[in-house]
């Protein structure tokens, strides 16, 4: 294990931060090996800040801030980005919103105009709102509803949580996207985008002093914003399994059970990952061996950890054989989770599984826009950037006690939402 | 720290351009003719190895699969290790191993790579091919084609592929579940022992390891491997004969497209959202000349920029989709070009239409040089970023070897790339993209796409395909023995009113009106017995087209000029001037065939084919339920080459005892409905309304 800790310490992201007056938290890694620099911001902002009434705005205002700005027209904020050779894009969860570009490392200005323009002065017209409203629109249909399994997640959700806004997926719904407005998007950028609730990360082959500078250029005559009023929603335990069918438009069922799990960041957490890992990560895990290639039960299956900065989930699914029910899969599934709760785990396993955690995290690290997210991340929710390189120690702490404990506390039926997922024909 | 003032107004000018340097690779060969090729780079403590092999594409045929299925099962047990074994070793430090068709792709951290090549060399010269494994495999392939079927990506992708090479081409061959369970363990073990060879394989070597350790470990892999020779013998065709998997059928001809453009459809019922995706084959291969002009009109046109006229025009502009794209794929054997989105189901055949409309543009006018130095900047863009990962250099170099390409083709992209000019991207779209000839596939819902997908293809008919890529048979109901082409057209008489009735009918005038681009357009037609015939069509209330039938000569008066109408349309005219020509099919010995049993608009529909003396013909759908008309066809040889009248006849009530439609929808290239406001039977007709001149 020391050995193991060693080594990846002398592999560290080295990064350099600072903050600017209005509250911007600025963080530079160089790397001259390519002639390339990711610029990401991070807004501490997500569907969790959603109101009821406007589920999937968060992500719909991300759509928004590419439209352009006081100083960029509508359309032209791409333009800049691909006519300097760069690509550009941004995504959004329950908790956070990051865009980026990476550039050709003399664009770097580019990328910093571009991004404090969008937390300056962001500006959408109406024939903006009304083609990103569609657009999104088309994002749902084709990941959410026109996928076999696609509505796994919102269905999940739904009965996972009954107060926390984590019960209504990130990308909304079709009646609160056409509710959204002009005056909401207003009101959200005012109160999310400022510069005290983001962290601006500059990764690549640049000049530390020099990219720092231009950071304070850029973003500095940026006013500070309101402090920011942090969701306060505790969600009860679920308290008894939920169960249900959907039926969706499939041959194939398929089984999802998804535990209520910890926080991100907390021990427990990285207990549950590691528990993850065990079940599902490489042929040789438990599921993969038993349930896929000694039972023959599933086609596919995976579990995972969601790492949600609130309490979130971990969730297993699993589509079945042609021919296997989905209550033989359950059967197959559970057999395997009943066996972390009950027997202790070897040390050759955990050994996998710090190997496989060792090579991922050397991996994770290998590109500049990975580098640049994974700051930002660690900034973010960790409250410490140099998580990307601590974190790791984290994983190797825990020990098959943790995970058995962990198991026996979290990986119950009582804490988990079971759904099978059957064909549409099959609907009385 | 001070805040310097910078002027936000516009974009900061980029410094001066950073070198992009194009890394170096090593390369030897083995005794046994194996090439190795190392890129070194030690900046994390990571290294991969790929092994690939130079294979021939040849047709599967009725064993479809049997290359991926060998590919699975090379590390499902190899040399005197299990697959558990495998898994638990490759888990067990960390690594990653996948096998395909062609080779095997390894990854680890630097210090476990030794152990990594003892499984990576098993695996590629003696995988077991265990009953068990083979079982297991086709169970696991046999459900992954049923998972496909209820994946409208995957099935656009799959049906795609036959579409574009067609089935009696490598690239156009499915795996079904017919065809998994064709495979035996002998065609598996031949095609690996035939194809797998030494001297048509490559190691390649990326990241923290030296050339000596490559060396070294490829020795030890590798060195002691012996090719047997190729047998010789062939069949009667020609063909190779090979141990274990019979005659190889390599391909003899190459992928052509279409011959016009055509629309196919897959049936997915209900389904939110279409996707859509229009394809045909290219002659493209990697290093033609033409290949960097192509790629550069392919990134304008939809190959992955946002700026791309796909993006802008169905996402940015219409807000139709997610997101629409193209590409144009070269290849040794065949290239191809598919160009689609996913688009709600409502708005499918008009964002077809605005892909069909870019593509054509792209042969048709030269892009602007904004768009150009777009397209060629990303692209410089995307080589230098792509070389942030080591395995970008090894891959140029293997795609070198494997496609005999000047040694100095990636070291030379960026210049070359700069050259290319307007003119030569607009060369590059006529020689590759044949709107004309292309084809395009939908997976959607039929009941609601098949009438609007029928306006797309050059002959309207939409070709309904099922997951597989097979022809879909409709479920045809059984003509029943008693339903002759008599009985359909005695049937329509009599839903009509009778033939009492209908022979009552001596003149019909018919007005009907509808919109067209914001104007009143208002047709007016008079049907008189046996033979005269009048039309005017009003476009806000000025005359657009009148054509008078006497009942001998015919004219045409239109704004331009006028002029008679003369031997086949003619005829045509004289044919269709009665009120019900049906009644007058015995006396002019017209005899109509009943071809089958079709869909139209959702209903059951006897389609009769009505060959007339001229040779030319029309075709009129009879509704099972209710014996009426429900849709009339007419393809004309004359005139606008090709061209197809459809119209369809709906809300048919009773006027003077007999129904006539108050709702006439026709479709050319895009859906006209005309409302009937007057219908008037047997009333005065003016003689002067039937004048010549």
């Amino acid at each position: 294990m020391t050995t193991i800790a060693t080594q990846a310490q002398m592999r560290d992201v080295e990064f350099q931060e600072f903050d600017l007056k209005n509250g911007l938290h600025v963080i530079v890694h160089q790397d001259h090996s390519t002639p390339i620099v990711a610029v990401g911001v991070m807004y501490h902002v997500g569907s969790k800040n959603e109101t009821p009434d406007r589920r999937g705005f968060a992500h719909f205002f991300e759509h928004l801030l590419f439209e352009g700005s006081d100083n960029i027209a509508r359309g032209e904020f791409s333009k800049y980005v691909e006519r300097a050779g760069g690509v550009l894009n941004a995504n959004t969860t329950g908790d956070r919103t990051y865009y980026y570009e990476v550039l050709p490392s003399n664009q770097l200005d580019l990328g910093l105009w571009l991004e404090s323009e969008r937390m300056m002065h962001a500006r959408v017209d109406q024939k903006g709102i009304d083609t990103q409203r569609e657009v999104v629109k088309e994002e749902r249909r084709q990941r959410y509803e026109n996928q076999p399994y696609g509505s796994i997640l919102i269905e999940v959700l739904k009965r996972a949580y009954k107060e926390h806004p984590y019960r209504w997926p990130t990308i909304g719904f079709m009646e609160d996207l056409n509710a959204a407005n002009a005056q909401d998007f207003v009101d959200f950028y005012k109160s999310y985008y400022v510069p005290n609730n983001a962290v601006l990360v500059i990764a690549g082959d640049v000049d530390i002093k020099k990219a720092l500078k231009e950071a304070g250029s850029y973003f500095g005559p940026i006013p500070r914003g309101s402090d920011i009023k942090r969701l306060q929603v505790v969600e009860p335990p679920l308290n008894g399994e939920v169960r249900d069918v959907v039926y969706d438009q499939i041959q194939l069922p398929a089984v999802v059970e998804a535990y209520r799990i910890p926080a991100y960041g907390s021990p427990d957490f990285y207990a549950v990952d590691m528990l993850n890992r065990l079940l599902s990560q490489g042929n040789s895990s438990r599921l993969q061996r038993s349930v896929k290639d000694e039972q023959q039960k599933a086609l596919y299956l995976g579990s995972f950890t969601l790492p949600l900065e609130d309490p979130g989930l971990s969730i297993a699914f699993a589509v079945a054989n042609a021919g296997v029910s989905p209550e033989d899969l359950e059967k197959a599934m559970d057999a395997e989770f009943e066996r972390v709760r009950t027997e202790p785990i070897s040390e050759k396993e955990v050994q996998r599984l710090r190997a496989q955690i060792e090579t991922e995290f050397v991996t994770d690290n290998s590109r500049m826009a990975g580098i640049a997210s994974n700051l930002a991340s660690a900034y973010t929710f960790l409250g410490d950037a140099g998580m990307v390189n601590k974190e790791i120690a984290r994983y190797m702490a825990v020990t098959p006690e943790d995970m058995l404990a962990a198991a026996q506390k979290y990986f119950i039926p009582a804490n988990r939402v079971v759904l099978h997922y059957l064909p549409k024909n099959q609907q009385q | 720290m001070m805040d310097a003032q910078i002027d936000r107004s516009k974009a900061p000018e980029p410094g001066p351009a950073p070198e992009v340097r194009l890394g170096d690779h090593a390369t030897f060969v083995l005794g046994n003719g194996m090439r190795v090729i190392l890129v070194e780079n030690h900046k994390l403590p990571l290294v991969s190895v790929q092994v690939k092999f130079d294979i021939p594409i040849f047709l599967q045929g009725p064993m479809a699969g049997l290359t991926d299925m060998t590919g699975e099962l090379l590390a499902a047990g190899a040399g005197r290790r299990t697959k558990q074994q495998i898994d638990a070793l490759v888990d067990g430090i960390g690594g990653k191993l996948s096998t395909s068709s062609d080779g095997v792709y390894a990854s680890c951290l630097t210090k476990d790579l030794d152990t990594l090549m003892t499984v990576v060399s098993d695996v590629v010269r003696r995988p077991t091919f265990a009953g068990s494994e083979i079982d297991r495999v086709k169970k696991r392939m046999i459900s992954e084609v049923r998972s496909r079927h209820d994946d409208p990506d995957a099935i656009a992708s799959e049906v795609g592929h036959v579409l574009t090479f067609t089935r009696g081409y490598p690239y156009g061959e499915i795996t079904s579940e017919k065809t998994i369970s064709n495979v035996e363990r002998k065609e598996i073990q031949g095609y690996h022992d035939r194809f797998f060879r030494a001297d048509k394989g490559y190691v390649v070597f990326v990241g923290d390891i030296n050339e000596k350790h490559a060396r070294y470990l490829a020795e030890r892999a590798f060195g002691s491997w012996r090719d047997q020779a190729l047998g010789t013998i062939a069949d009667k065709d020609g063909n190779e004969v090979v141990e274990g998997l019979g005659s190889v059928r390599y391909p003899r001809k190459q992928p052509q497209p279409f011959r016009t453009r055509r629309v196919a459809l897959v049936d997915r019922p209900d389904a939110p959202q279409s996707v859509f995706r229009v394809v045909f084959p290219v002659q493209l291969k990697p290093g033609d000349d033409i290949a960097i002009d192509a790629q550069v009109m392919n990134t304008i046109l939809g190959g992955g920029v946002f700026n791309a006229r796909l993006m802008q025009n169905l996402r940015e502009d219409k807000g139709y989709t997610y997101g629409a794209y193209s590409s144009l794929n070269s290849d040794r054997y065949c290239g191809s070009f598919s160009a689609g989105a996913s688009v709600r189901t409502p708005v499918t055949d008009s964002a077809i239409t605005e892909a069909m409309f870019e593509i054509e543009r792209m042969t048709l006018t030269g892009v602007s040089k904004e768009e150009l130095q777009l397209a060629k900047n990303y692209m410089a863009g995307s080589f230098a970023r792509s070389l942030e990962d080591p395995r970008t250099i090894a891959r140029f170099a293997l795609n070198t070897y494997l496609n005999n390409l000047p040694e100095d083709f990636y070291s030379h992209y960026l210049e070359r790339l700069d050259t290319v000019t307007v003119s030569g991207v607009l060369h590059a779209a006529r020689a590759l993209l044949v709107p004309d000839q292309a084809t395009i596939l939908v997976v959607g819902d039929k009941e609601v796409l098949y009438n609007r997908l029928s306006q797309l293809s050059f002959d309207q008919r939409v070709f309904q395909f099922d997951e597989d890529g097979d022809i879909h048979r409709d479920k045809l109901d059984p003509i029943p023995a008693d339903v002759t082409a008599k009985t359909v057209v005695d049937g329509y008489i009599k839903a009509l009113g009778g033939e009492e009735a209908v022979r009552k009918v001596k003149s019909v005038k018919m007005v009907m009106t509808g919109t067209q681009d914001g104007k009143l357009v208002t047709i007016t037609m008079v049907h008189v017995e046996p033979d005269k015939f009048a039309y005017r069509r009003d476009v806000d209330g000025r005359s657009q087209e009148k054509v008078v039938l006497d009942g001998q000569r015919a004219r045409r008066t239109t704004p331009e000029g006028s002029g008679e109408i003369i031997e086949m349309e003619l005829e045509d005219l004289v044919q269709s001037a009665p009120p019900f020509p049906e009644i007058h099919y015995e006396e002019r010995h017209i005899h109509p065939v009943l071809s089958g049993v079709v869909d139209i608009n959702g209903r059951r529909a006897y389609k009769l084919i009505v060959p007339l003396d001229n040779g030319e013909q029309y075709t009129d759908y009879f509704d099972v339920e209710s014996g009426l008309k429900i849709r009339h066809e007419e393809r004309r040889t004359y005139g606008p080459r090709g061209m197809v009248l459809v119209t369809d006849y709906q809300d048919q009530r009773p006027e003077s005892g007999v129904l006539f439609p108050h709702l006439i929808v026709e479709h050319q290239l895009m859906e006209q409905p005309y409302v009937v406001s007057q219908i008037e039977v047997n009333g005065r007709v003016d003689p002067s309304e039937f004048a010549l001149e």
